[in-house]
């Protein structure tokens, strides 16, 4: 393929291989780069069908392209595009630019786990050759547009390394903000990546463009260069600059390899659709990347060799969608400088204002203006009368001039910005600059303009760039702080453009965003603008905004923070809102609600598909679950789902060994019951199940859990709780008493907080009384080698709050006598972990505490010297038991007296006894009386002892 | 110029400077000695493509942009005030600076709480004013009135230590470009002295004090601020404390390789320490020092010098690991537990996995810490 002298390119070739002769003493390296890469150009414009290489985001590529597409009118486009992005391009026209299409994956085969879910994204702006292209082809009748590249599964199946890696971002680069940050994790996949591969020549050359990055240097030294230039040298330059990268430096190895492989497969495709419509390539246009356009693979061109095969997908199921991008996203996926694809889209509208070509637009495209639609028109109007472009077809006619010649001799082109532009620049920016709070003032403008004009001539530039103007202003107006939310950097960056942010439309989302919006409409909010927007919900006068609400609440469990948030009213369990207020931000997180389309059509079934996940995740715990369930009757109030992942539950339940989770179990638990009694006719049966697996699970597990060191107090107490809240329905449904006060008898704790725990529990049982823990904590505080540890009996109390609440107050009382008689070194350390025990609580246990203390404490100052607290108060000494019981009696005395009302309720109930007096004497003794062989045969054990 | 400690860099790279003036053909704004591109290509160096006849060392590392806006500064109407941390280099690009401009670097007016109207101003010879009364002659210039009056550029080291009064008596001198002298108001030489052209100041601040006197904003109107920020970049870092070494060990005549695997070790636990003083999320958990690339300069010097006059006339691993222990423990619980933990946290698995001279490292830091503990 190689050109032989004859060809256009004869001289050029001359003239390097002196230079290489003159430079590098000899043919060598050096003559081999530079006459490959004139090989290269040669052969890429000897190619019948063909190739028009383009870089990204680049306003000449853009210009370049419409122009040509004018001109050439191809039958089919084909384009470095992953091929299975195809269906969504025609969506493009419904959704404001930019906007990136999204190939997504959640379940993943053939992929390891760890990198689902999957996405790739493909950012696409106006300013690019892509769109032109896309508009295009979509656009002009019989005309095929036809994406080449390798599906988005390829992307992932060729990528060796983990996703996080390849989408990794510079690490000097600046924290993202929330509009860099809009293409979440995704690999990004771009046209014309076209950047030198090794940091050396990027250096060199920025070293010598006098320019701080990359795109300020391709904007400098090929944007304005080539901004006006004709097809040819276009064409030319772009794939001298492709071989050139391309030899220079190919790169790791790895990369080098995928690129060769897209190549391949992109030549096969292509060779496949020819044969297959039989179009002639002269029709055909090939828009690639330049660094692809340079390649020397077998494959290359239309008579290339057949040899690549291409590999099936996995079995992944791709789901494609349209996400809205920014130009700070695309930055910062794509690692270039802050600013630069705005300033590209500012250099573009510039591009199309000077050279009046007509760029193509997708018929429908929101953002479109009306004037310059107009003005468009009227200059198509005038091309199609003046078909004669200035230059032919490079492609159709084989043999191309040497364009690349003359362009490497002109000097470098310059910035042709002008005085006025410049001026104005330096008003606004001071401007600019006021209102966001810098004191900034005309003099500054002047500063501005002056020392934008003098860095230029620092570097070597006869009129100041953009770039420049923005080191400028940095310099005269950034002080030692920045007093808003902007620096003079952003401003200025704004100023060129701003960050611009797509919009998906409403036609190009997913059913289940249309759906959502659609059941939102009766808010009457522009939901798919961005920002904050506040929502009122009246719903007792507007019974309809319930289902508004419905929604509000599963998009705020689906989406992440802030997409929805409740500012007023909340859902509970059995509560129902009379009024909400929401501050919505749809618009902001369309992402988000993009993706929650890949996973269902409505956002209930996704919501009931993730609360099913988590239910049956194999780490679900019973505490997760009980989770679930809760959720799926707050928000889908769905007996049925609830019902299910409740079994699931119980089965989660039975199988853990653990008790970690158990004061999460009881909360929900308790809760859920509570719902299920005052909202359900029955409780449903998996609950019941519940509270008796609960019980018998729980009593098994109490003793270990009493000696285990894993076992916290909290989740010790806890279990107590569910014991003995839960006791009375356990027991109705038939738990047996017994295996609770066995459990209890089996505990044998050492840990004093846990001790307390279980005389507590001993206690609710009965048996232990006030007057033993009493008893108990006082021998504590007289022992003094045990003194040191009553804080932590006293903790354990402290906890037993929840179980048994009726021991409050004791535990005032044992708290107050804590107060009263450790000794400080002892009783001030342990201060601090009273409060975080109480603070651990929660709400729940200070409260009971200080409503008790109150209780018990006098109100007030005066009252305090007289006050004996209740339990140093004597006992009522007058009371004997005795006396007690007989009182007791006195009520069956009063009964015996007045039959007459107890008769009558008997007669009602048609019970017909009659009344019987008490046989005198005790009990015991007549049952004595009645078998005495136990007795006889003790009386003559003790007389033989 | 052997018998000097330390040479201003007028007088180090005069030589230079000459002949950079012969060649310099560029325009000249005021009375500059070189042009701006000139000044440049003094401070950063020139290349192989810069075609030049001998080669121009590199003297200030840092991002070329910030170079630029301060000699554009300085070629403008306003003042330039260089800010940043500790140990950035502000004041030797100051210094380069103005002696590629003006060919003096030494008028200087150091800002202390002590610094008053008259060491900006200009104050009197008591005894020739009791002999012969107050005149041109009897007045002594300060070095800001000196450099007005030779249309040079004249220095404020750190502008913010001074009190706010003696600040503010820039505002004119910056503004008006002249400063009266009412006890002259009846001299025929007039009693005003008008700055020449050329006539500017450059200024540093800490960014560290930022509030001890924080500027007015009228004065800081008159400054165009550049802020030096602290080097990141491990190459360019290992470039300047290369370079700034191989100075010291000339200064100090002392023959002493220093091997790269130990400067990387250097670079290496500072960039270390920083990410973790980043990380940090209150005052004590992080070192009180800047971590600035003069301050592993200092480190460096502490090491050589130790090892030459203690050691083995030659640089150890174990020497620079109580270095830097040594120069950057200086608040006893908190400094030396972050220390201790980079070694054990941080050194240790590293020394297991990489071996060499991050042993020794580890070891020289142990008993530097268990010296001071």
């Amino acid at each position: 393929m190689s050109g032989t002298d004859e060809s256009a390119f004869g001289a050029l070739r001359g003239q390097l291989q002196e230079a290489a002769q003159a430079f590098a003493d000899g043919p060598g390296a050096l003559e081999g780069i530079l006459l490959g890469i004139v090989d290269d150009v040669d052969r890429a414009v000897r190619e019948p069908l063909e190739i028009f290489p383009v870089c990204h985001h680049s306003p000449a590529s853009a210009t370049a392209m419409a122009r040509r597409l004018r001109e050439k009118r191809p039958k089919v486009v084909y384009l470095e595009l992953c091929e299975d992005m195809a269906p969504l391009l025609t969506e493009l026209r419904n959704c404001r630019l930019p906007v990136a299409v999204q190939a997504f994956a959640t379940e993943t085969e053939g992929f390891p786990a760890e990198w689902a879910p999957l996405s790739v994204v493909a950012p696409i702006t106006e300013a690019s050759a892509e769109y032109q292209a896309i508009a295009y082809a979509l656009d002009t009748p019989g005309v095929e547009l036809v994406l080449v590249d390798r599906s988005s599964d390829h992307v992932y199946q060729w990528d060796e390394r983990a996703p996080q890696a390849a989408a990794a971002a510079d690490p000097d680069a600046p924290p993202a903000e929330e509009e860099a940050a809009l293409h979440g994790d995704a690999v990004g996949v771009e046209i014309g990546d076209l950047r030198p591969r090794f940091a050396e020549l990027e250096e060199h050359l920025l070293r010598h463009g006098r320019v701080r990055h990359w795109s300020e240097w391709w904007h400098q030294y090929v944007e304005l260069p080539l901004g006006d230039s004709d097809h040819d040298t276009y064409r030319q330059v772009m794939l001298l600059i492709g071989s050139l990268f391309r030899r220079l430096a190919p790169g790791d190895e790895h990369r080098v390899r995928v690129d060769e492989d897209r190549e391949r497969y992109m030549w096969t495709r292509m060779r496949e659709h020819l044969t297959a419509t039989g179009t002639d390539p002269a029709d055909c246009l090939y828009v690639c990347g330049a660094f692809h356009a340079a390649s020397r693979v077998a494959e290359f061109g239309v008579r290339g060799a057949d040899t690549f095969e291409i590999g099936p997908r996995t079995a992944t199921k791709w789901q494609h969608g349209l996400i809205p991008s920014s130009h700070a996203a695309i930055e910062a996926q794509f690692g270039l400088a802050a600013g630069s694809v705005s300033i590209a889209a500012t250099v573009w509208a510039k591009n199309l204002r000077r050279t009046k070509v007509q760029p193509f637009r997708l018929a429908g495209q929101n953002g479109a203006k009306s004037g310059r639609a107009t003005k468009a028109v009227a200059a198509a109007a005038q091309a199609a009368q003046d078909p004669t472009g200035s230059v032919a077809s490079s492609g159709e006619s084989g043999a191309a001039a040497d364009r690349l010649s003359g362009f490497l001799r002109r000097p470098p082109v310059l910035d042709p910005l002008d005085e006025a532009e410049l001026l104005g620049w330096s008003v606004e920016i001071v401007r600019a600059a006021r209102r966001n709070g810098y004191l900034a003032s005309t003099a500054d403008a002047i500063a501005v303009f002056e020392t934008s004009i003098l860095l230029a001539g620092m570097r070597d530039r006869a009129k100041p760039t953009p770039y420049d103007f923005q080191d400028a202003a940095v310099t005269c107006i950034e002080k030692d702080s920045v007093p808003g939310r902007r620096d003079v950097r952003r401003l200025v960056e704004i100023m060129m453009g701003g960050d611009r942010i797509g919009q998906v439309g409403y036609d190009a989302l997913p059913p289940l965003a249309r759906d959502v919006h659609d059941r939102l409409k009766p808010l009457a909010l522009r939901l798919e603008q961005r920002g904050v927007q506040r929502a009122l919900l009246d719903i007792a006068s507007r019974p309809e905004l319930e289902r508004c609400s419905d929604v509000l609440w599963m998009l705020r469990r689906l989406l992440p923070q802030g997409a929805a948030r409740p500012i007023m009213g909340e859902r509970r369990l059995g509560e129902r809102s009379i009024q909400e207020s929401w501050d919505l931000a749809l618009g902001t997180h369309q992402r988000a609600l993009i993706e929650l389309g890949y996973e269902g059509i409505s956002i209930e079934q996704v919501l009931e598909q993730r609360l099913r996940r988590t239910a049956y995740a194999p780490r679900a715990t019973t505490a997760t679950v009980l989770e679930t369930v809760e959720d799926a009757t707050l928000y889908l109030r769905s007996r049925r789902l609830a019902d299910e992942l409740g079994a699931r539950a119980l089965e989660t339940l039975a199988a853990e060994r653990s008790v970690d989770g158990a004061p999460e179990v009881l909360r929900r638990v308790r809760r859920l019951l509570a719902f299920y009694r005052t909202s359900e006719p029955v409780l449903p049966p998996w609950i019941e199940r519940f509270v008796k697996t609960g019980y018998a699970h729980y009593c098994t597990l109490l003793p270990t859990a009493f000696t285990d060191e894993d076992a916290g107090v909290r989740q010790v107490a806890a279990m107590l709780g569910f014991l003995f809240s839960m006791e009375s329905l356990a027991l109705s449904l038939g738990c047996d008493r017994t295996q609770l006060e066995l459990a209890v008898a089996q505990s044998h704790p050492e840990d004093p907080p846990k001790t307390a725990l279980l005389w507590a529990a001993r206690t609710q049982l009965g048996h232990l009384t006030r007057a033993d823990l009493r008893a108990r904590c006082d021998e504590l505080l007289d022992n003094p080698l045990v003194v040191p540890a009553y804080p932590r009996y006293l903790s354990g109390f402290v906890q037993a709050l929840e179980p048994v609440p009726g021991l409050t107050d004791f535990v005032v009382e044992a708290v107050s006598n804590a107060f009263a008689r450790l000794p400080d070194p002892v009783l001030l350390p342990w201060l601090p972990t009273l409060i975080t025990t109480l603070r651990d609580g929660g709400g729940e246990l200070a409260p009971l505490l200080i409503r008790e203390a109150g209780r018990i404490f006098p109100g007030r100052l005066t009252a305090l010297d007289a006050w004996v607290p209740p339990w140093r108060e004597a006992p009522d000494p007058g009371v004997p038991a005795s006396a007690r019981r007989a009182e007791a009696g006195r009520g069956v005395a009063l009964l015996a007296a007045h039959p007459a009302a107890c008769d009558a309720v008997a007669g009602l109930l048609g019970c017909d006894g009659a009344w019987e007096t008490a046989a005198a004497g005790p009990r015991g003794a007549a049952l004595v009386d009645r078998h005495p062989d136990t007795a006889t045969a003790l009386a003559v054990l003790l007389a033989a002892g | 110029m052997s018998e000097l400690l330390r040479a201003p860099a007028e007088m180090k790279y005069a030589e230079e400077l000459d002949w950079l003036e012969s060649i310099d053909d560029g325009p000249k704004p005021f009375a500059w000695r070189l042009s701006p591109k000139m000044v440049r290509l003094f401070i950063l160096g020139s290349e192989r493509a810069d075609g030049l006849d001998r080669p121009v060392a590199q003297k200030w590392f840092g991002d070329r942009s910030f170079v630029e806006r301060s000699i554009v500064t300085l070629a403008s109407d306003r003042g330039l005030l260089l800010i940043g941390d500790p140990g950035t280099g502000k004041s030797w690009l100051a210094e380069l600076l103005s002696a590629a401009i003006s060919r003096n670097s030494t008028l200087v007016v150091q800002g202390t709480a002590g610094t008053t109207e008259d060491h900006i101003k200009y104050s009197w010879n008591v005894s020739m004013v009791i002999a012969k009364g107050q005149s041109r002659e009897s007045m002594i210039p300060s070095p800001i009135m000196t450099a007005m009056e030779a249309g040079a550029i004249g220095r404020f080291e750190e502008l913010t230590r001074s009190t706010s009064d003696v600040q503010d008596a820039l505002i004119s001198i910056l503004s008006e470009k002249y400063i009266s002298v009412p006890e002259l108001a009846g001299d025929d030489n007039g009693n005003i002295v008008f700055a020449k052209p050329g006539f500017s100041v450059i200024a540093t601040a800490n960014s560290r004090d930022r509030g001890v006197n924080d500027l007015s904003s009228a004065l800081k109107r008159r400054f165009n601020f550049v802020r030096i920020p602290v080097v990141t970049n491990k190459k360019s870092e290992a470039e300047i404390v290369r370079f700034r070494t191989e100075e010291l060990l000339r200064r100090h005549q002392i023959e002493l390789d220093v091997p790269p695997t130990l400067l990387d070790v250097l670079l290496q636990s500072f960039a270390d320490l920083r990410a973790s003083a980043a990380a940090a999320g209150s005052d004590d958990e992080k070192l009180e020092s800047a971590l600035s690339t003069a301050e592993q300069i200092g480190v460096l010097e502490d090491a050589i010098l130790h090892g030459n006059f203690f050691g083995e006339r030659a640089l150890t691993a174990h020497t620079l690991a109580s270095s830097l222990v040594g120069s950057l423990a200086r608040r006893d619980p908190e400094d030396l537990a972050i220390l201790n933990k980079y070694l054990h946290g941080v050194v240790e698995p590293r020394s297991k996995e990489e071996g060499g001279s991050w042993t020794e490292f580890l070891e020289g830091g142990r008993d530097a810490i268990a010296t001071l503990s």
